[in-house]
């Protein structure tokens, strides 16, 4: 089997624009998580979260018309897949390349992407229409056209990040947009990189995005028990929740033909994938930990990697003590003693839900290609749960140049990803 | 280089307009009778199209058994668990405690949010004048309400349906709108191929048929506004064809690597041969007139089935009935199969029960697998007019008897995502492996 390399990587949320300023901002103890300002939050239970400073929608899209065609979710994806494609240097090459050449070229270059958000938001626009015609549905219907955005749907649509990408770079491959909650992105890293094995890509984008700190979903994870009432303390003595983020990343994978052709930079390969579930119920997990360690052991042999051979693991660590709990007791499982240096990332750029296991890869793959294993600048004193687990609050050094990211959702899914970084 | 496993279709559940389970569907789908009447899950006489196909006479909890479970569960997801029970009791196979984790789940799930009374008490308590004010929410109980959260997650029906039937393998829910369905059939193909899973229980659910669903394509004038006549509102390829009809509903396979499904002796409907994917990257509601994008989707179908366009028998089409599907489809129908396009039987499972948006495809998907075993081509209701830039082989009137060898789906999508199925009859494998292919 050929590799498969990555010449793109983006990432947007809290910390940044691009992995290298996120990076810097987890190696320098620094947490992004403040009082929220899309809304007056101060009577509510939980205030805080990790929202993308100064946010402007048409600048981050470059593209002020199709603002009104998609929400703030796809704002980020369409960003976070653009700087991707345009790093990995695939505009400048298309653009070299005659009519049919460049028809081959779209053909032979997918998407994937994984989508969350907006399920509550969407219904917003229907506010001002249900409310001048009360609770007569007969009126909803005659004065659905006079008050309601004839677009509507289109802006809705799950598949919008996939679409709007696909037409600005004219990408007609294999492709595919998941909607599977929080192991969306991670999932859409996994479906991509199989799309090149089996030689139905030549490259391909992946694309992961999610705007959660809405209301409504903030004050429903709130009745779940999930989230903090101020810090993220991943695996900490004192954790009690997570803390909302929001924003989106990409990588551009290929094979190495492909990449060799355009004389791209190869920042990474990607080694391999497994997805495994607990089907225990939506908000069920079990405490040994048995999805997380299963999907971790697909992805090993998928790999044809040993546990030892892994440098460090960009963990879950979304700071619920059962998470946490479960978490390391599936590292234990898998690694024993000889456990390599473990961080992750929710303590300063919040949990980004569909979007949270790329935003990850592509942190994992910077930090891994500095030689860094990010400090969690939020732990004090390990949780009696999580003592064994081999995770620090200051910076420390990778131990190989092999990068495990963990991913974990509602339904008990559970995905892991091995990547080299090159440094 | 070992040979490549080979899938077969062993399980089919189907809950749809035209019936609820896949015998009664499928017998209405071969009398052609339309299933779009005026809509009766809401008041719906002030829209601009006021019909809609709904599933009639269904009740969840016979089948299912399990109050709890169904609350966790909003109609469509309902639609899915019956469906899918349908299709495990089908394939007369389910997951052990030792098998559990070689078994993947892959759906096609409908656009997820709240149901429209919860919408509607959000909006009183907190947009009453219609302006959304946050602070509104936090004494409203449908705001507190797990149970109304747990049902709008994008994994609730996954999570219904592994928790269900103990699946504790690769499990993934997608959404490419009207593709939704084929895509999720086709990734849960490949999970079987790369040795992923062995069993997959795979498939697509959606029910639109609400005031804020309705409206979406009320808006973009998609459905056809053929208000005085429902049972004709939805015909594919007619002249004068003007939209879609909005269906409901969930379609479901039991998937299995094809040797184990041999030795165990079961039933194979066909082979779940290949997947052909592609995006279109026009326009966000439409395909190019040329048929650029599912062109390539059923080139990639027959492709990766190891077939040739001369190998195909039947197309069971997205055929939606809006003006513009229907004609870059044909196009693209006539690019593929060259000169003898006519020589393959085309139809629209759409004429009958409606557009089943997320779960379209996977139901196609089982249609295509009865034709096969039946020899039978379903008909393509209500076309009286052919529209000419339509140039294709409509299966009319009435079912066609045929050997079918192998045969197409397609499920295009809003968002430019296409999606192509193969399948071929279980008869043409058998010799195939024989031949050491």
């Amino acid at each position: 089997m050929s590799r498969i390399v990555i010449t793109g990587n983006s990432a947007i949320c809290a910390a940044g624009l691009d992995p290298a300023a996120i990076v810097d901002t987890l190696t320098a103890g620094r947490s992004m998580v403040g009082p929220i300002a899309g809304w007056d939050a101060e009577k509510w239970p939980n205030s805080q979260a990790a929202e993308v400073p100064d946010y402007n929608g048409g600048k981050l899209l470059g593209d002020r018309k199709l603002l009104k065609l998609v929400r703030r979710s796809d704002v980020f994806g369409i960003y976070a897949g653009t700087q991707a494609i345009e790093q990995a240097g695939l505009p400048a090459h298309t653009q070299a390349l005659d009519a049919a050449s460049a028809a081959e070229y779209a053909d032979q270059t997918g998407c994937y992407v994984g989508s969350g958000g907006g399920a509550f938001e969407v219904n917003y626009d229907f506010f001002p229409l249900m409310a001048e015609s009360g609770d007569s549905l007969a009126t909803f219907g005659t004065e659905l056209p006079n008050t309601v955005n004839p677009m509507w749907l289109l802006r809705s649509l799950p598949n919008n990040v996939l679409c709007h990408v696909s037409i600005r770079n004219q990408l007609k491959g294999p492709n595919g947009c998941i909607t599977n909650h929080t192991t969306s992105g991670i999932l859409s890293v996994i479906e991509s990189a199989w799309a090149l094995r089996e030689g139905d890509a030549q490259r391909v984008v992946a694309i992961a995005h999610d705007a959660p700190i809405e209301p409504q979903t903030l004050l429903y994870l709130d009745q779940v028990g999930l989230v903090s009432k101020d810090v993220l303390r991943p695996f900490d003595a004192r954790h009690d929740g997570c803390v909302l983020g929001e924003g989106a990343a990409a990588l551009v994978l290929e094979t190495e033909a492909s990449a060799n052709e355009r004389g791209a930079t190869i920042l990474g390969e990607y080694l391999g994938g497994g997805d495994a579930s607990e089907g225990e119920g939506i908000f069920c997990i079990r405490d040994d930990g048995d999805g997380l360690s299963r999907a971790i052991d697909l992805a090993l042999i998928d790999a044809g990697l040993k546990p030892s051979d892994v440098g460090m693991i960009v963990a879950h660590g979304n700071g619920t003590e059962q998470s946490d709990a479960s978490e390391t007791a599936a590292l234990l499982r898998v690694f024993g003693k000889d456990m390599p240096p473990v961080t992750t990332n929710k303590w300063s750029i919040g949990h980004l839900f569909a979007s949270s296991g790329l935003v990850d890869i592509a942190i994992g793959l910077e930090a891994g290609r500095r030689g860094v294993v990010p400090g969690v600048a939020t732990l004090d004193q390990l949780a009696p749960s999580c003592a064994e687990l081999n995770v620090t609050k200051q910076n420390r050094e990778t131990r190989t140049d092999i990068v495990l990211v963990l991913c974990r959702g509602f339904a008990g899914t559970n995905a892991a990803v091995l990547l080299r970084a090159v440094r | 280089m070992t040979a490549r496993r080979r899938v077969a279709i062993t399980g089919i559940g189907l809950v749809t307009p035209a019936g609820l389970d896949a015998a009664s569907t499928w017998a209405r789908v071969k009398a052609a009778k339309g299933c779009g009447g005026p809509i009766t899950l809401f008041d719906a006489s002030g829209f601009s199209t006021r019909i809609a196909a709904e599933v009639k006479g269904f009740d969840s909890l016979p089948p299912i058994d399990d109050r709890k479970l169904l609350k966790y569960a909003s109609r469509a997801h309902r639609f899915a668990l019956a469906a899918a029970d349908q299709a495990i009791v089908d394939a007369g196979i389910r997951p052990t405690q030792q098998d559990a984790a070689r078994w993947g789940c892959v759906v096609g799930a409908g656009m997820m949010t709240i149901a429209h009374p919860e919408i509607a008490a959000i909006q009183k308590a907190a947009a009453p004048d219609g302006d959304f004010q946050a602070n509104g929410i936090l004494q409203e109980p449908v705001a507190q309400d797990v149970m109304a959260f747990s049902r709008s997650l994008s994994t609730a029906g996954i999570s219904l349906l592994l928790r269900r039937f103990g699946i504790r393998g690769y499990a993934s829910s997608v959404h490419t709108a009207c593709a939704s369905g084929g895509q999720a059939v086709g990734t849960a193909l490949r999970l079987i191929r790369r040795g992923v899973a062995d069993r997959v229980l795979t498939g697509g659910f959606d029910s639109m048929i609400s005031p804020v669903g309705l409206s979406g394509f009320c808006l973009l004038s998609a459905v056809s506004p053929d208000n005085d006549n429902p049972e004709r509102a939805s015909r594919p390829f007619d002249l004068t064809r003007n939209g879609f009809l909005l269906g409901e509903g969930a379609g479901f396979l039991v998937l299995e690597e094809w040797n184990s499904a041999v030795q165990r002796g079961a039933t194979i409907y066909a082979e779940l041969a290949g997947d052909g994917n592609s995006l279109s990257s026009y326009r966000i509601t439409d395909s190019h007139p040329s048929g650029d994008g599912p062109i390539q989707a059923m080139r990639r179908a027959i492709t990766d089935a190891g077939a040739e366009q001369s190998d195909i028998d039947y197309l069971n089409a997205h055929g939606t009935s809006t003006p513009m599907n229907d004609r870059s489809e044909c196009a693209a129908v006539n690019v593929v199969f060259e000169g003898r396009a006519k020589e393959v039987g085309v139809s629209s499972t759409k004429s009958v029960m409606g557009h089943l948006i997320a779960a379209a495809g996977a139901v196609e998907a089982g249609i295509c697998a009865l034709a096969i075993r039946d020899g039978l081509m379903p008909p393509n209701a209500n076309l009286q007019q052919l529209d000419p830039d339509c140039d294709v082989n409509i299966v009319r009137d009435a079912p066609r008897s045929a050997r079918i060898g192998m045969a197409l789906s397609n499920s295009l999508g809003f968002g430019g995502s296409n999606s192509c199925l193969a399948f071929r009859n279980p008869e043409e494998t058998a010799a195939l492996i024989a031949a050491g292919r």
